[in-house]
C-alpha cells in the first residue's frame, strides 16, 4: 500500500492553531464548542443521513463531551477527543436510524426557510452521498483525513486505534468509493 | 497523494467548505441529574408513578375480594377451618385398609366454590345499586360480605363466620 502521509496537503497546516482549554471550566468548554462546531458538524454531515440528523448528532457529541468535560485529559488535542465521540454518535445513531425517521420528518417539516443551506450541497454531492453508505467508521477516517488534514497517526490517536488500522480503513474506503463514483 | 485522493479532498473541502461562514447556534444545554429526578419525579414521571400505584391498589383489591367469594368470608381462617374438619371426616369415612381422601375433599372444596359463586352472582343481581349507585351501604348490609378488617374496633361487628351467616354447604357422600 502506498504512504498515505507521503503525499499530505496543505490541510494541516490551514487547521486552527492548537488552543489551550482548562478541563471542567465551562467557559473554555463555550470556547472549544465555538471553535470546533462547524468543523464536527462537517464530520457529522458526511457520516449520517441529512443535516438535520448531523446537527442533532453535533449537539449530542458536545452534551457527551460535557459530562466528560471534567476527566478530559489536555495531553491530547480537545479537537480529536470530540472527533472520537462524534464518530461514536454517529455509528449509535446509524444503529437507531430507522426508529427516528418519523421524528426527523416532523422536525424537517417544521424547520423555517432560511439562506443556503450547506447540507443541500452535501446531499448533492455524489462523493458525499457514497461516503453516507461506507461504515463509519472508514468514512470517519476519510473525512479526517482528506477534510481536516489529520495524520493517520493523529487519526489513530483520536480514534483509540493502531495506525495500521486507520491505513487499512482508508485504503478500504477508498477502493469501496473508486468503485461506484463516476470518473 | 494521487489523483483520486486530490479529488476526493478538493470535493470535500467545495461542500463542506461553506460551513466555514455557517452560523454556530446555541449548545444544547446538558440536564442535571438532578434535573433528570425532578422531571421523573413531576409531570409525566408521576403521572406514570401513579398509573403503578393504582394498578398495584386495584390488583390488591381484586385478590382480597376473590378471596371472599372463595370462602364466603373475608377471613382465611374460616374456610381453613372448614377444609379441616372436612379432611377428618373423610378420614373417618374411610374402610379400614383404604387410602386416599383427595377425591372426598377435592369434591368439597369444589361444590363450596360453586355454592359461593352463585351466592354472589344472587347477590348481584338482588342489588343493582351494590357497585357505587347507593352510597348508604346499611341498606343491603345484611346481604353483603362485610370488608371491617380483622382487629379493628368500633361499632360495627367484627366480621365472623358464624353458622346461618355462611350459605349451607351440601356434603355429598362419595359412592
Amino acid at each position: 500500500m502506498e504512504s498515505i502521509d507521503a503525499g499530505k496537503s496543505d490541510l494541516a497546516a490551514a487547521r486552527p492553531a492548537v488552543e489551550t482549554y482548562v478541563p471542567g471550566s465551562t467557559a473554555d468548554f463555550e470556547r472549544l464548542y465555538r471553535n470546533t462546531y462547524r468543523r464536527i458538524l462537517g464530520t457529522l454531515i458526511t457520516l449520517v443521513r441529512d443535516q438535520a440528523t448531523a446537527e442533532d448528532c453535533a449537539q449530542e457529541t458536545f452534551e457527551r463531551a460535557y459530562r466528560s468535560w471534567g476527566a478530559w485529559k489536555p495531553d491530547a488535542p480537545a479537537e480529536a477527543w470530540l472527533h472520537r465521540i462524534a464518530i461514536n454518535v454517529a455509528i449509535s445513531d446509524r444503529r437507531h436510524q430507522r426508529l427516528r425517521q418519523a421524528g426527523e420528518l416532523v422536525r424537517r417539516l417544521g424547520r423555517p426557510p432560511h439562506g443556503p443551506d450547506p447540507s443541500v450541497m452535501a446531499e448533492r454531492s455524489d462523493l458525499v452521498r457514497a461516503m453516507k453508505k461506507l461504515p463509519t467508521k472508514q468514512a470517519a477516517a476519510l473525512v479526517l483525513r482528506h477534510y481536516h488534514g489529520y495524520s493517520n497517526r493523529e487519526i489513530a490517536a483520536a480514534l483509540g486505534v493502531p495506525e495500521q488500522t486507520v491505513a487499512s480503513r482508508l485504503a478500504a474506503a477508498r477502493k469501496q468509493l473508486q468503485a461506484v463514483l463516476p470518473r | 497523494m494521487n489523483d483520486f485522493e486530490s479529488e476526493i479532498e478538493h470535493e470535500l473541502r467545495r461542500v463542506l467548505g461553506q460551513l466555514d461562514n455557517a452560523p454556530v447556534p446555541p449548545r444544547r444545554t446538558v440536564r442535571s441529574q438532578s434535573t433528570r429526578m425532578r422531571a421523573l419525579v413531576g409531570g409525566a414521571g408521576a403521572a406514570l408513578t401513579l398509573k403503578v400505584l393504582s394498578g398495584v391498589a386495584v390488583a390488591a383489591a381484586a385478590v382480597t375480594m376473590a378471596g371472599a367469594t372463595t370462602t364466603g368470608s373475608l377471613d382465611p381462617t374460616v374456610w381453613g377451618q372448614q377444609v379441616k374438619e372436612r379432611v377428618a371426616d373423610c378420614k373417618a369415612k374411610l374402610a379400614d385398609g383404604q387410602h386416599g381422601i383427595g377425591d372426598c375433599v377435592s369434591s368439597f372444596a369444589s361444590q363450596h366454590g360453586r355454592d359461593v359463586a352463585s351466592a354472589a352472582r344472587q347477590h348481584g343481581q338482588d342489588n343493582p345499586n351494590a357497585h357505587g349507585g347507593n352510597p348508604n351501604a346499611d341498606d343491603h348490609a345484611k346481604d353483603k360480605v362485610h370488608p371491617t378488617p380483622r382487629g379493628r374496633s368500633g361499632v360495627e361487628p367484627e366480621p365472623t363466620d358464624a353458622a346461618g351467616g355462611h350459605p349451607p354447604v351440601r356434603v355429598t357422600p362419595q359412592p
